[in-house]
């Protein structure tokens, strides 16, 4: 297991740029949250994870490229180091380990 | 139609930018915009109209801007700022300290004025900030009121004072309801307490009420601080009085309570209630001890509770609050009438003010004033003169900083061409500046500290900076703090543009030449300091003139070799009083050293007590005049050399130690003039009626030189004598010069023999005498300090501008050797403008100097006249400082090398 434990909302964005790959930028990753899990979230929330984890060495950031309307700002495009991929494999299992203890309930 | 609403130039973008840390920046910007964006085609909001659109995106991006305004973000800015910073300050530090190396001598002229300007400035703020700090410990200070009282008599002030009746307290808490308490004081005097058999003197105490307590907060460190002060024969002692009194074990002061100690003849004992702190030495009420005031009441005379006449009273009330005093003090001319009905009860007309007690020490005037006081004015013109010292320091610098342009103005065109910024620029010189200055401020503190033991004999005070700084507000510190920054700020900002404000062309191409800008300010500032150094060297000499005039002046008594022994404290007075004394007197002058001996109940240089209704038996029953008396006996006159102008001296027949048998008196010229009698010789064999409705009279018998009482600030009243011993009255001993320890040890064994168990006290006359030119001999040491500092500050003026000149004209220097100016020649024409400029400060410096010390002389009833030498003196003074000041740098500009100025034309 890593040393440093994973915040929900850290392990939330850190998946979310493992699967977005070319496409996980703040804006991108923040929209991706409120479309699939419905769930309202500040930009600047997303910056601030996404600079923690880059300083917890999970991610690592280079710019993209811009476009019209981002008013020619570039994008800074985040992808996830082998750091990153091993915590959250090593979360996974945990995770899947911890689910085999709960006894299997029916589903009705 | 509307212009487009275009996010990237918005205010809130712009928001933005200010507070986030550039490298993160265009990845938020970029977000926020295509947040803006996407927000502006919402689902939500499409059947919205497009202006109601546009207001929640723009109300959207207002609000995610905002919510980047967290720790997490604003302090990645920090970290970044700080790096890019300490590499270009290391490259400042290096070049200023390059700077400061390259030209030492410079360089500590510069350091060493700013720092005596600063050092001059905490000294004097720290004095100005112990006078304002007065009686601030108390904490009813702003409600707190000292009743001070002028007497009126013939329509003209006859006394301006804070004594008054005992009834004015009490009667006033009747009939204001504003007054929340008052307290009643009476100074005691000298203190003479026995312990078993020691004796202790010269402590001095007070009579105070109970509630003396409650409306000063002096620290109790033992006593119950309700009951203090209530019972009669009950004290309070402070901590040192009572350390000497009372064996006292790790100021376990509570184990002093119950003792008791005797006083002077008192039979009965006084008990200790309370120890209190020593008194802070910002309390304008000093004392050792005090002692109940119901100790002043008693069964058979209640005067000190109850009468309308005996004035020694001083009186303090607490308004409760939110009370205007001035309203208060309204209404106290009814009051006056009510109690007083004109003169008919007192014998003058009664007024009564009210003086805030945060006034008590910078703002008094009064005769009888027990509190300590100082000159409020002297010390707002202190303060001034500070701050003044400050800018004149500070405009220096910029001179002496400006003038070395030329040195510098081929690196700032290297600098310019090699990219730098001028804002790069002026970072660097506004750096050097706080360098310097900071180097002052170590330097200042430096002298604060060496300086401090010395400025405090001088000003007479015990300060350190380290108590005031701790007892100082932190906004007072705060406003001094920023002074100080914005001061070395702004006298680093002016050279900074300046400097970095150089054409990197003309610098490099050999053609720079200084302009003339600035030169006019330069000379005018020389002038001004010049102008003001003048003054005070003229002020020095008047002032020191005066002190010496009034220390040496013709009193019209002598007083030179006279020893003054206190009266014994333990002898009461009985019908054979006089002999006794008498024939101390006559041993003690049997002393070979004694030439004479007399007592009198006051000696000269203390304040007398007045008579406010004396009369002569031919005038009208309702005149009544104000004169000073004095009990002497007969051999005083002789003793001091007071002449006689008619009549007689006192005779030994004249005593008797029945007092209501006394009948003679003699009085002074100006009492015969007051008294409205034509000539001395005509006075004598006139009757005076003293007291109101007196009957009984006293026959003048002589008349004597006026003399000074009082120092000579004072004008000398009208006196009356009588011939009266008292157990009180100190005998004052004439001695020859020669072997004067001999003699005092003589007369002290003659005085143990006489007064056996009584301790032996005495002091030199002329010393108590002078001791009341102490504030004028400080305000004489005061100028000539600042008179050295102004001298040395303009000095430093006048290096700055005359390197400046000397600069500007080494071509001109040089092509005038070259076409054959000899060297005395060269050092003329450069010195003619100096000391033109000198020369006109000197004068201008005349018509103030004249003002201001006619003005100072004024306080004095007595003063010199300033002669010619004392405005001339100084007009060649200054000069000769200037001169000498110049020729250093006229004279090394005079003798370079020609060969070494113009290579390069």
């Amino acid at each position: 297991m890593a040393k440093e434990y994973l915040g929900e909302f850290e392990e939330l964005i850190l998946t979310l740029v493992a699967g977005l790959q070319e496409e996980a930028y703040g804006a991108a990753i923040s929209e991706e949250i409120e479309t699939r899990l419905k769930r309202d979230v500040n930009l600047s929330a997303v910056h601030v994870t996404l600079y923690r984890l880059e300083d917890k060495g999970l991610i690592k950031s280079a710019l993209g490229g811009g476009t019209n309307e981002r008013g020619g700002r570039r994008k800074r495009i985040y992808s996830i180091t082998s750091a990153g991929i091993a915590t959250l494999r090593a979360i996974k299992e945990v995770r899947i380990d911890l689910w085999k203890m709960v006894p299997q309930l029916k589903m009705s | 139609m509307k212009k487009e609403y275009d996010p990237i130039h918005s205010k809130t973008i712009r928001l933005l930018r200010w507070f986030c840390p550039s490298q993160l920046l265009e990845e938020i910007e970029g977000d926020l915009i295509q947040k803006f964006n996407r927000d502006l085609k919402s689902p939500h909001t499409s059947r919205w109209p497009a202006e109601y659109k546009l207001r929640r995106a723009k109300r959207r991006l207002l609000w995610n801007v905002i919510r980047y305004c967290r720790p997490e973000i604003i302090l990645r800015n920090k970290l970044s700022i700080q790096l890019i910073n300490t590499i270009m300050l290391r490259s400042y530090l290096t070049i200023a300290l390059r700077n400061v190396i390259k030209n030492k001598v410079f360089s500590a002229i510069n350091v060493f004025g700013l720092a005596i300007g600063l050092a001059a400035c905490l000294l004097i703020f720290q004095f100005v900030s112990f006078e304002l700090s007065f009686d601030n410990f108390n904490e009813k200070l702003d409600r707190t009121y000292r009743v001070t009282n002028d007497r009126f008599q013939n329509g003209q002030l006859i006394q301006h004072g804070t004594i008054m009746y005992p009834t004015i307290g009490p009667t006033m808490a009747k009939d204001f309801a504003e007054i929340e308490e008052y307290t009643r004081l009476m100074p005691g005097g000298d203190l003479n307490v026995k312990i078993n058999d020691k004796n202790f003197r010269g402590d001095n105490c007070h009579f105070a009420d109970e509630r003396f307590f409650s409306v000063f907060d002096f620290k109790l460190l033992a006593g119950d601080r309700s009951s203090l002060l209530k019972e009669p024969y009950t004290t309070v002692l402070t901590e040192n009085t009572a350390a000497r009194y009372f064996p006292v074990k790790d100021k376990n002061y509570s184990s002093l309570i119950g003792k008791t100690f005797l006083w002077g003849l008192d039979t009965r004992p006084y008990t200790v209630k309370g120890i209190c702190e020593n008194i802070p030495d910002n309390s304008h009420i000093r004392f050792d001890a005090l002692i109940s005031y119901s100790t002043l009441i008693r069964p058979d005379n209640q005067d000190a509770d109850l009468s309308w006449t005996w004035s020694d009273m001083r009186h303090y009330l607490v308004l409760k609050p939110g009370t205007d005093y001035k309203k208060l003090e309204s209404k106290f001319p009814a009051f006056s009438e009510r109690y007083f009905k004109g003169d008919k009860v007192s014998g003058s007309v009664e007024k009564f003010y009210l003086q805030p007690l945060k006034n008590a020490h910078l703002y008094s005037d009064y005769e009888y004033d027990i509190a300590t006081t100082a000159s409020g004015k002297a010390v707002w013109a202190m303060l001034v003169v500070a701050a003044f010292i400050l800018v004149i320091a500070w405009i220096n610098y910029i001179n002496l900083t400006t003038s070395r342009a030329l040195d510098r103005a081929k690196e700032v065109g290297l600098r310019k061409v090699m990219g730098a910024f001028k804002r790069q620029l002026v970072n660097q010189f506004i750096f050097e500046s706080l360098l310097i200055t900071a180097l002052a401020f170590v330097v200042a503190f430096v002298l604060v500290i060496s300086l401090q033991s010395t400025f405090n004999q001088i000003v007479g005070t015990n300060l350190s900076l380290n108590t005031i700084l701790t007892s100082l507000s932190s906004t007072k510190i705060l406003i001094v703090i920023l002074v100080l920054f914005v001061g070395a700020f702004a006298s680093g900002f002016y050279p900074a543009f300046v400097l970095s404000s150089y054409q990197p062309v003309t610098v490099l191409k050999g053609k720079f030449t200084r302009s003339g800008k600035g030169n006019f300010l330069r000379k005018s500032l020389v002038v001004f300091q010049f102008t003001s150094s003048a003054a005070l060297i003229t002020g020095t000499f008047i002032v020191s003139k005066q002190i010496d005039f009034m220390n040496k002046a013709d009193l019209g008594i002598n007083i030179g070799n006279v020893i003054i022994v206190q009266s014994p404290q333990l002898m009461p007075w009985d019908s054979t009083f006089i002999e006794r004394v008498e024939s101390f007197k006559n041993t003690l002058a049997q002393v070979p050293g004694v030439i004479s001996a007399t007592t009198s109940g006051n000696i000269p240089g203390e304040r007398l007590g007045r008579s406010f209704n004396i009369r002569l038996s031919d005038q009208a029953a309702d005149a009544h005049f104000t004169i000073s008396n004095m009990s002497v006996d007969y051999s005083f006159f002789d003793a001091y050399h007071v002449q006689i102008l008619a009549g007689r001296n006192f005779l030994p027949t004249d005593h008797n130690p029945d007092f209501q048998k006394l009948d003679k008196v003699i009085i002074n010229r100006n009492a015969v003039q007051l008294l409205g009698v034509k000539n001395v010789e005509e006075a004598i064999g006139k009757e005076i009626v003293w007291g109101r409705n007196g009957t009984r009279k006293w026959t003048i018998v002589g008349v004597v030189d006026d003399f000074h009482q009082e120092a000579l600030q004072k004008p000398m009243e009208p006196m009356i004598f009588r011939p009266m011993y008292s157990t009180y009255a100190p005998t004052s001993v004439k001695i020859k010069s020669d072997d004067e320890q001999k003699t005092v040890a003589d007369i002290e064994t003659v005085y143990k023999k006489f007064f056996p168990g009584n301790s032996f006290e005495y002091s030199y006359l002329e010393q108590r005498y002078n001791n009341q030119y102490n504030d004028d001999t400080r305000f004489g040491k005061v100028v000539s300090i600042f008179t050295i500092l102004a001298i040395i500050v303009s000095c430093l003026g006048l290096i700055g501008l005359s390197s400046y000149t000397a600069a500007q004209r080494t071509k001109e220097i040089g092509i005038r050797k070259v076409l054959g100016a000899s060297l005395v020649n060269i050092v003329s024409i450069l010195s003619i403008d100096f000391v033109r400029l000198v020369l006109i400060a000197a004068i201008s410096s005349l018509p103030i100097a004249y003002f201001s010390m006619q003005n100072w002389l004024q306080s004095y009833a007595y003063h010199i006249s300033p002669g010619l030498a004392q405005f001339v003196l100084p007009l060649a003074i200054v000069l000769l400082i200037a001169i000498v000041t110049i020729s250093f740098q006229i004279v090394k500009t005079a003798l370079t090398n020609p060969a070494d100025t113009l290579k390069y034309e």
